[in-house]
């Protein structure tokens, strides 16, 4: 379910940004998702939501590997090898994953360990084969670069609020700050409203089909806002 | 042999690859319309994941780590050898199959490419190496892996089936509903977290 | 369609390319790496004197947990008799990878048989030079293995920190363990021992606590983690018991 993007290859400034490139970021954030439209990259999106930071990192993440995954593909593609070209693309991938992971390991160890082995699973993100093969083995690479980042960031735009709602209501925390439910200072049974110490996290949102519950009703949202995304089959 | 039988048990129902850790969603999701392709993709992923599992294995063992011909921590290289021989396996398995059995290539053949990208392949190569598993422990390992993951797609293909005949709001139909569904499976699958795999020793 | 000659020469210059670069990013990082895996085990030991050390683990520097492991925390490993084991016999004991508490191979000292396996110790000096013991655990969760660090007051008995830690726990189950400060917290002020001088160890027990001294309450939707928990404690506290007896302080009591 690849969406194939026809912008044509035009003889233009190599780093123009105008208002075609623009929508090359901003498209795929909303109604061109790679997740909720394109059901591209799910594996990750469920794993790693669980606290926002995780999240996060994990969208910066993917977001520079499309980046220059794209920007390299594009810029060799017509010196790769047809016959070997899917090996060719998953080494260039596997390489910035790898360049990223060590770069996790040396600036923050702690998410690098709770991470594992999903950093190695950006690899088979199908977002990132899915845009060197739709865009990048096609266009120029500045107009790769940019839609890998907008591919990129729509990606990340859905794991931070899958992790928003997960984190909030099931640990009762947002990025580790404690927000709603008992703490010390006041316990499960005070009165004081506004410590919203009454609310008891939900263990199901830690729990992974949480998250597949929660991308369901994202993809309910947006495509009862846009009938045009609805799956006639 | 008790400890090979537990692992590809706990591997293929209790560590369930497609409905525990949710890997190989999007091909999970793509191509779970119907019972007959779902088996077919089912299978393949068996083949595959059998195959590449030990490969890695050795490869890692063998060339990778300190024990190896390099003499020397060759870990980093890691990412790059695993996915180079999963997506090199698939296509020889793609060629033998073309060439040796014409019919079983019709069915399974449109499905091999979208294994390299299957997550649940890569994702149990290195699953093998956190966990630390031997040699035949991940002949079992894959094996199980791949057979739990074909169980969740065709499980869910037929339950995608009948909904066909379900009313539902337009919005969710479809992919939508896909997803509550795997979600609902998943918590299903919860259940069979109880099992002792001691039981199966 | 390119030549075979051409993908392999492709393929060559590809290959060279990338194994370099990576092999020389690994190298300039390696001592950063190395740094912080010992930084974040340390911070784990840390963990179990967390309310004595009195911050918050997570949130030191790298230079801070250094220091006070330097300055504050003496490591000593032990044998299964209760005797402390000299650097070099370390090494002989485990062919040279290690020679301190902090650098052993924990997981493969588990498995060891108990006449051979060695125990990490870490005794922790406060501010106004009261000890505390540290001795670690493992075990096996649902999934995989589970490990922890207890802090023994110098009775050697009762319980005065503690840290939980997990190879793949369910997240918001097992993982419980290690991210649920109200379940373990519950350890605190428990007693492996009980009056008579028995070895009881704490039971995690499911609907209630009878034996305040020595059982909490389990997770619920974690009953295999929690009877991993209540093993581990079991058995790998146990192998300490020998040197509690030549080194507990009965006047604690």
């Amino acid at each position: 379910m690849a969406a194939t993007t026809d912008v044509q290859v035009k003889k233009e400034a190599a780093f123009s940004f105008g208002k075609e490139e623009r929508s090359l970021i901003t498209d795929p954030i909303n109604d061109n998702n790679p997740v909720t439209v394109q059901i591209l990259g799910v594996c990750s999106a469920l794993a790693v939501t669980t606290l926002v930071t995780k999240a996060i990192v994990m969208g910066v993440a993917v977001t520079l590997v499309t980046a220059f995954s794209n920007m390299f593909t594009s810029m060799l593609r017509e010196y790769i090898p047809k016959q070997i070209r899917m090996i060719v693309q998953l080494v260039i991938i596997a390489f910035l994953v790898t360049v990223v992971e060590l770069i996790l390991k040396a600036v923050n160890y702690p998410i690098w360990k709770d991470l594992s082995v999903f950093i190695g699973l950006i690899i088979t993100n199908c977002i990132l084969m899915g845009r060197l093969e739709a865009y990048a083995m096609g266009n120029r690479p500045w107009k790769s670069f940019l839609d890998g980042i907008g591919n990129g960031l729509g990606y990340s735009v859905i794991l931070i609020a899958i992790a928003t709602i997960r984190e909030i209501f099931g640990k009762g925390s947002f990025m580790d700050i404690k927000l709603i439910g008992p703490t010390a200072e006041y316990p499960l049974n005070t009165t004081d409203i506004a410590a919203l110490s009454w609310y008891t996290a939900n263990n199901l949102l830690i729990l992974s089909p949480a998250a597949m519950f929660l991308v369901a009703l994202i993809i309910w949202i947006q495509r009862g806002r846009n009938r045009k995304l609805i799956d006639i089959s | 042999m008790g400890d090979i039988l537990n692992i590809f048990i706990k591997s293929a129902f209790i560590e369930n690859m497609a409905l525990s850790y949710f890997l190989g969603m999007c091909s999970f999701l793509a191509v779970s319309k119907s019972v007959k392709t779902a088996l077919g993709l089912g299978i393949a992923v068996v083949f595959v994941q059998g195959l590449t599992i030990p490969m890695n294995w050795l490869i890692d063992y063998y060339l990778l780590g300190e024990n190896g011909v390099f003499g020397m921590d060759l870990t980093f290289l890691r990412f790059i050898i695993f996915i180079s021989t999963i997506a090199a396996l698939v296509q020889l398995v793609e060629m033998a199959v073309e060439k040796f059995s014409p019919s079983l290539y019709n069915s399974l053949g449109i499905f091999l490419p979208l294994i390299t990208v299957n997550c649940a392949i890569l994702g149990a190569s290195l699953f093998m190496i956190t966990k630390e598993y031997g040699f035949a422990e991940s002949v079992s390992f894959g094996l199980g892996g791949g057979v739990g993951w074909a169980l969740a797609i065709v499980a869910i293909a037929g339950i995608r089936e009948k909904m066909s005949y379900s009313v539902i709001p337009a919005p969710l139909r479809g992919l939508g509903m896909a997803f509550i569904l795997t979600g609902l499976m998943g918590i299903a699958f919860m259940g069979l977290m109880g099992i002792d795999p001691a039981a199966f020793k | 369609m390119h030549s075979t000659n051409y993908i392999i020469r492709f393929t060559i210059v590809m290959t060279v390319i990338v194994a370099f670069v990576l092999a020389l990013m690994v190298s300039g990082l390696k001592d950063v790496h190395s740094e912080n895996e010992a930084v974040y085990n340390k911070k784990g030991i840390l963990s179990a004197v967390a309310t004595q050390l009195g911050k918050d683990i997570p949130a030191m520097t790298n230079a801070e947990v250094q220091e006070v492991f330097n300055k504050q925390i003496e490591q000593k490993v032990i044998n299964t008799r209760g005797e402390e084991l000299s650097p070099e016999q370390v090494k002989a004991a485990t062919g040279g990878v290690s020679s301190s508490a902090e650098t052993l191979d924990l997981a493969k000292e588990a498995k060891k048989p108990e006449a051979e396996k060695l125990l990490p110790l870490f005794i922790y000096t406060d501010d106004d030079g009261k000890k505390y013991t540290i001795v670690y655990a493992r075990g096996k969760g649902l999934w995989d293995e589970i490990w922890g660090y207890i802090t023994l007051d110098s009775d050697m008995n009762t319980i005065v920190g503690q840290a939980f830690d997990h190879k793949g726990e369910t997240p918001g189950l097992g993982a419980e363990i290690k991210d649920n400060k109200n379940w373990y917290g519950q350890f605190t002020g428990k007693k492996f021992y009980n009056t008579k001088g028995e070895y009881t160890s704490i039971a995690v027990v499911k609907g209630g606590v009878k034996d305040p001294a020595h059982q909490v309450d389990a997770i619920s939707g974690a009953t295999i983690t929690g009877k991993g928990v209540d093993d581990m404690l079991r058995k790998g506290i146990k192998y300490y018991e020998p040197y509690f007896m030549k080194n507990k302080k009965t006047d604690v009591n």
